[in-house]
């Protein structure tokens, strides 16, 4: 049989990687920050790494990971409303994003007549059913794409597909800043809902951006949604979920968060004055920008403590005030997200 | 939300180059690129004026 002959669906994602999957973390494996936020009333990263929760003025949510799963995944991204919000102003907005790096998405050959088509595979599972409204939004050029998926049956594990069109008016800037944001709109006012949502490529439009959802999960405390087993990828179908090794998913997703679990120790740098202590720690990965570094104490909890050397490859922590015969540690985390 | 720069090294004098966001001890570097150092830059412009550096 020639090559041409083998269908992709033939092919095994068990066991050979192609890294045809665009999104890091799309088994939501990995939860660097903890597997739940509680509380949750503005934007950040919660619980699973990568998967931003943008929220803006609708309601209160949980965020976490789940180990409720459709078969052949182990865990879900799970928002669950537990302050209600059935009238939100015009301008609320519950967003949940996956960001890429511009760097990343060059082969799409964006704002070029060889604009690719990219297909975005999902699992959902909500109390509710309705339709969610799912953009591809350009970050540089301030343009996006929607699709519709639909939840038909409450409470049920239903595997989505959506191909957008490419995009041949402008194209992704070729740099480490956030390019491509996927959305999956929550909840929203009417600034959000009054247009129409667009299956080409077109300007941002506000009202636009969720014309097609129906969902209003922040309406009642007893709403959620589960997400797992995100690909996004070149073409006009749904491959089967890439499975990734742990390991590997772990080492793409520490690009933008590191959270090394563990003390690193301060060291006295000369015999005559221990009271100056430094400490470093390289990343296990090159991160994408120099990272906001938190650090806090170990064993001992007063003195000045900073930050010495930073980069993307690592820190250096610095004390000038220990007392003799005191054991100095730091514990941080590094984030460079997008 | 507030800030305070970093000043020098106390040991070798030369620039930290990072701000502290007080709310967490962050230490936010100046890279273009840091979200966070983004988000700085527009607390600048709002006029806003960040705390000094530890003497």
């Amino acid at each position: 049989m020639s090559l041409t002959q083998i269908k992709q669906s033939n092919i095994s994602s068990d066991f050979s990687p192609s890294y045809r999957n665009l999104i890091i973390n799309g088994a939501m494996q990995i939860a660097q920050r903890g597997t739940s936020t509680t509380g949750v009333t503005s934007a950040g990263y919660f619980a699973c790494d990568r998967f931003y929760y943008y929220v803006d003025s609708i309601g209160t949510w949980t965020v976490e990971q789940s180990t409720d799963a459709p078969d052949g995944f182990g865990n879900s991204l799970k928002l669950s409303c537990t302050t209600a919000d059935a009238s939100p102003a015009v301008g609320d907005r519950a967003i949940l994003q996956h960001r890429i790096e511009g760097q990343f998405l060059q082969h799409l050959a964006k704002g070029t007549t060889s604009a690719k088509k990219v297909t975005l595979s999902f699992w959902m599972k909500s109390n509710k059913t309705g339709n969610m409204q799912v953009n591809l939004y350009d970050n540089d050029n301030d343009r996006f794409v929607s699709g519709t998926v639909t939840v038909n049956a409450s409470a049920t594990w239903e595997k989505k597909t959506i191909t957008f069109v490419g995009d041949t008016v402008s194209g992704y800037d070729n740099d480490n800043a956030a390019s491509l944001l996927i959305e999956w709109w929550i909840d929203s006012g009417t600034t959000w809902t009054s247009g129409t949502a667009p299956t080409t490529w077109q300007a941002n439009s506000a009202g636009d951006r969720n014309a097609g959802g129906t969902l209003a999960l922040a309406d009642s405390t007893s709403n959620y949604v589960n997400i797992t087993g995100v690909q996004l990828e070149v073409g006009e179908s749904a491959t089967e979920f890439e499975h990734r090794p742990y390991g590997t998913e772990l080492s793409l997703c520490q690009r933008y968060y590191y959270d090394p679990l563990t003390y690193r120790w301060l060291y006295a740098i000369t015999t005559s004055d221990s009271g100056n202590r430094r400490g470093h720690s390289d990343y296990p990965v090159t991160m994408r920008a120099t990272p906001t570094v938190t650090p806090t104490w170990g064993q001992y909890t007063s003195g000045t403590l900073g930050l010495q050397f930073s980069s993307t490859q690592g820190v250096t922590f610095y004390s000038d005030s220990v007392p003799a015969g005191s054991y100095t540690t730091v514990i941080f985390t590094a984030e460079a997200e997008l | 939300m507030t800030y305070k720069l970093t000043g020098n090294d106390p040991l070798l004098g030369t620039p930290l180059n990072a701000v502290i966001r007080l709310a967490d001890n962050a230490w936010i570097p100046f890279d273009e690129a840091n979200r966070d150092y983004q988000e700085y830059l527009e607390w600048l412009a709002e006029g806003n004026t960040p705390e000094p550096a530890d003497e």
